[in-house]
């Protein structure tokens, strides 16, 4: 969690992120008024039993979310029989109130931690997976890259040479066909 | 190189006066000069080297019919720069005949033997045949000429002692008669003889009754005549660059000739060839050669009017036929050459003439530049010899040269050329002592390539327009249309610094018989477009098969003789690149074989084999390059360069090497980019696997927990 917020904290927010950010919360807002209007029971649940789930949204800061996006994920697996108990009984403010007792708050934030381990503990074995993946496909495009070479000369890396040395158009591009003009000579019929 | 030696001793016997029978010497025959140049070597190489012996050779048969023996001279029938050998026609052996080997740097008049041949002209000797041919002892291909033989020899070693003189009732019927007549014929067919010389008159028959002119083809016009058989503005130009002259000139010659046979001696013979031009410049030419001499009153006339200095004024074939025919001309009014009020000083003598001053600043360039610049020469124009337009020519070449100091075109050389052309239009161009006529240019270069292995002074002629000056100073400019307009084609030419152009191209235009002077096939002989290619095949054997079979000469040869636009293969040829420019070699060959319907040329063929890995390099696949290399033999057995070509340059297997090429490079481009997202520089490998890691998680643990929610609902709901 710490290398989350390391990382991405100082990141310079774009502007136009920044006004997709106040949009969305826009939207959030008024679906939740609406969600707390006719659904007040369910809302009150959620509420506090989401609650580590809005801290990990709060304090994760990368780009996907993933922190938070996993935490909430579990976290709704420990809510979600309590709401479908209230569901099932009088869907009341009361009800709701009532369920909200040390016990279901225990099983709740218990899966919110359940899902903080799974953040923590599955993204290095799944990243090591990635890594292995990652080196037969370079490995793969190196060997055909190779054969191409083998065919065409070392000329057919010319225009990738030209990008990665001006980081734009290959001179290759700028200067047309850069191949000897051997057509000329009118050939005899 | 045997020929130069063997020419060199030709040159040595001529180099002696013809004694006449009275002691006196007839004719300098052959000045040092036209020794030095009728040797020609091969180019660059100055010194001759021993002549092989005719007698080890045996005889050659020419065009299916005449045998020529190499090894039974017939020095009586030599001339200056050809030898002459004993022939026979196998069709009838009693023919007598002989042939002459020509001078191999030297063009022939081929168009005027292929006029002459097998043409009977009255008063001139029979062309029976010509053609080249292997000449053992030269080691290499010459043109050959074989004429009716004359029985009777040459004029001057058919009088005993040495006495050739004729006298005046002789020499109108048995001299200038039937040279006339054969003047006139030429005339008609516009073919100027211009080697009208005492040592070229034969008697046909034995009994020496009928005079005969010798040959005229072998050399180029006026080459071999001494100079006193030249016309003062001819006289002047060394012997290469004489020019073509015409029937004007014939007689001037014949004018010369007829004095030295009537006098029985060359009257100037001591004179050397300056102070014999100086004489004539001065005097006039009738007065240079006969004013101490005896003319006979009836030939005071004729002899005027054939030495006349101006051509306009010369006698002409009709006049001359009017004279044998014993009607008389009303003499005409000469007025005698301008005198200056005082003779004009330069390098201590005295010159009367602006013509001997303009000869005297050619010779002594530097000295004739200080006079110039410091206006001695102007102000003499105007004020002894009233001529203030020259005068104001002169001064203006002299501000334009100081105006151009520094640059090739203000160099003294070039001032006092043109101040020289001012001075003496009629005259030659005479630059750093190379002196033609434009008419003669195309034979004064190519005997300075061919003898001195140089196109120095022709280039800078073309360079500097000389010839355009020369044009400018002339008084009737229509009369020069044409030459001009070759002239400004030949310049064209000579400014493209591209194989098939350059001065070798203005060498082969200009002179259309002309052997192409390639290394490869200077011993060859080639003079057609369609023999190039079987003499390279016959020279594959022997030549570094790591040199390229073309080289400037043979491309500018190449460009002038064969008659189909090659300018495209010409281009390509000279692209720096070795493989446009092999594939430009090979595809000018094809076509000249596709086009002349050559025979298969194996050793040709073989070589260029040899030398196209550079064009199927330009392929970019290395199958193609593989598949085309293994192709190459069988094709390189079949001599057949246009089924090469299409092997090395198949337009569709190029074009689809590259287009399939372009597509390997989007591929590999493809590829790059890939890896790049997924290691380049900019990117933490851990980090974005532990990113992916991260997503993975997320995205599993929403599915779970979507799964999850679900199943509560069913069991619920059920």
């Amino acid at each position: 969690m710490a290398r989350i917020t390391e990382d991405y904290s100082n990141a310079p927010q774009p502007q136009g992120k920044k006004r997709g950010l106040g949009g969305n919360a826009s939207w959030i807002l008024i679906v939740s008024v609406t969600l707390f209007v006719i659904a007040l029971p369910t809302m009150i649940l959620l509420l506090f039993g989401m609650l580590p789930s809005m801290v990990a949204l709060i304090i994760d800061r990368s780009k996907g979310k993933s922190a938070a996006s996993t935490v909430s994920a579990v976290n709704f697996i420990g809510v979600f029989p309590y709401i479908m108990d209230l569901w099932k009984g009088g869907n009341n403010i009361d009800q709701a109130l009532g369920m909200l007792d040390i016990f279901t708050m225990l099983i709740m934030y218990s899966a919110a931690a359940m899902g903080w381990l799974l953040f923590m503990s599955a993204p290095p074995v799944i990243s090591s997976f990635v890594m292995v993946l990652q080196q037969r496909k370079i490995a793969n495009l190196r060997k055909q890259q190779k054969s191409l070479i083998e065919e065409w000369g070392p000329d057919v890396a010319a225009l990738t040479e030209g990008f990665n040395e001006e980081g734009g158009k290959a001179p290759h591009d700028l200067q047309g066909n850069a191949e000897p003009q051997i057509s000329e000579p009118t050939a005899p019929q | 190189m045997a020929e130069t030696a063997e020419a060199q001793n030709g040159a040595t016997e001529t180099a002696k006066p013809q004694i006449s029978g009275d002691g006196q010497a007839i004719a300098d025959n052959s000045k040092a000069a036209t020794s030095a140049e009728s040797t020609a070597p091969a180019p660059g190489k100055d010194k001759p080297t021993p002549a092989a012996s005719g007698g080890q050779f045996a005889p050659i048969i020419l065009k299916k019919r005449y045998q020529i023996n190499p090894g039974k001279p017939l020095p009586e029938f030599d001339g200056p720069s050809a030898k002459a050998f004993e022939a026979s026609d196998q069709r009838d052996p009693s023919r007598p005949l002989y042939a002459l080997v020509c001078t191999p740097a030297l063009p022939p008049r081929m168009t005027i033997m292929a006029e002459l041949k097998n043409l009977t002209i009255h008063g001139l000797i029979s062309l029976v045949e010509y053609g080249e041919a292997q000449w053992e002892p030269l080691g290499q291909h010459v043109m050959l000429a074989v004429f009716e033989r004359p029985l009777g020899g040459r004029l001057i070693d058919a009088f005993p002692a040495g006495s050739v003189k004729v006298s005046e009732y002789e020499l109108s019927r048995r001299v200038i008669e039937p040279i006339s007549q054969a003047l006139i014929r030429l005339r008609d067919l516009n073919i100027p003889h211009r080697a009208i010389r005492v040592e070229n008159l034969y008697f046909l028959d034995a009994d020496h009754e009928d005079l005969v002119l010798g040959e005229c083809v072998t050399t180029p016009c006026g080459y071999d005549q001494p100079t006193i058989y030249e016309p003062v503005e001819r006289g002047l130009a060394m012997n290469s660059g004489r020019g073509t002259g015409n029937i004007l000139d014939d007689l001037y010659a014949l004018g010369v000739m007829s004095t030295i046979l009537l006098l029985g001696r060359n009257p100037v013979e001591k004179l050397s060839d300056d102070a014999l031009n100086a004489k004539k410049m001065e005097l006039g030419t009738y007065q240079a050669l006969c004013s101490e001499e005896r003319i006979p009153m009836a030939l005071i006339e004729p002899l005027r009017g054939l030495l006349s200095d101006k051509a306009d004024e010369r006698w002409d074939t009709g006049a001359l036929e009017a004279w044998i025919n014993g009607q008389k001309k009303t003499p005409m009014q000469r007025r005698p050459p301008q005198k200056p009020k005082e003779p004009y000083l330069f390098s201590g003598k005295k010159l009367f003439s602006i013509r001997t001053i303009a000869q005297a600043f050619s010779n002594n360039i530097h000295e004739a530049a200080k006079e110039i610049k410091n206006e001695k020469l102007a102000h003499w124009l105007k004020q002894s010899m009233m001529l203030p337009l020259v005068a104001e020519e002169i001064s203006k070449i002299s501000a334009a040269a100081t105006a151009s100091q520094g640059t090739p075109d203000g160099s003294e050389e070039v001032m006092v050329a043109k101040a020289v052309m001012r001075l003496d239009p009629e005259g030659p161009i005479r630059y750093k002592g190379f002196s033609f006529l434009p008419d003669g240019f195309a034979v004064a270069l190519a005997a300075e390539y061919t003898i001195k292995n140089s196109y120095q002074m022709p280039a800078e002629i073309l360079e500097r327009d000389l010839v355009g000056y020369w044009f400018s100073c002339q008084g009737s400019y229509n009369d020069f249309m044409a030459y001009e307009k070759t002239f400004s084609t030949l310049r064209s030419f000579f400014k493209i610094n591209e194989m098939g152009y350059g001065i070798e191209r203005c060498m082969y235009e200009l002179n259309p018989s002309l052997p192409c002077q390639s290394e490869f096939l200077r011993k060859e002989y080639v003079t057609h477009a369609e023999d190039i290619m079987v003499a390279l095949d016959e020279v594959a054997n022997t030549a570094d098969k790591k040199s390229r079979p073309m080289d400037k000469h043979i491309a500018a040869f190449i460009a002038t003789h064969f008659k189909y636009d090659i300018a495209p293969h010409l281009k390509a040829l000279s692209n720096p690149q070795p493989e446009t420019s092999l594939i430009g070699l090979l595809s000018l060959y094809a076509l000249m074989q596709w086009r002349l319907k050559t025979p298969a040329v194996y050793g040709l063929s073989r070589w260029l084999g040899g030398l196209l890995s550079p064009a199927i390099g330009s392929y970019h696949s290395r199958s193609t390059r593989r598949s085309i290399e293994n192709e190459i033999p069988a094709l390189v057995r079949q001599g057949s360069l246009p089924e090469l070509f299409d092997l090395i340059d198949n337009a569709q297997r190029r074009s689809q090497d590259g287009a399939d090429f372009e597509d390997a490079q989007a591929e590999f481009a493809m590829a790059e980019t890939e890896i790049l997202k997924i290691a380049g520089d900019d990117i933490d490998q851990t980090d974005a696997a532990m990113k992916a890691g991260e997503r993975a998680t997320a995205v599993t643990a929403v599915v779970f927990s979507m799964v999850a929610v679900s199943t509560l609902l069913i069991i619920n709901t059920i």
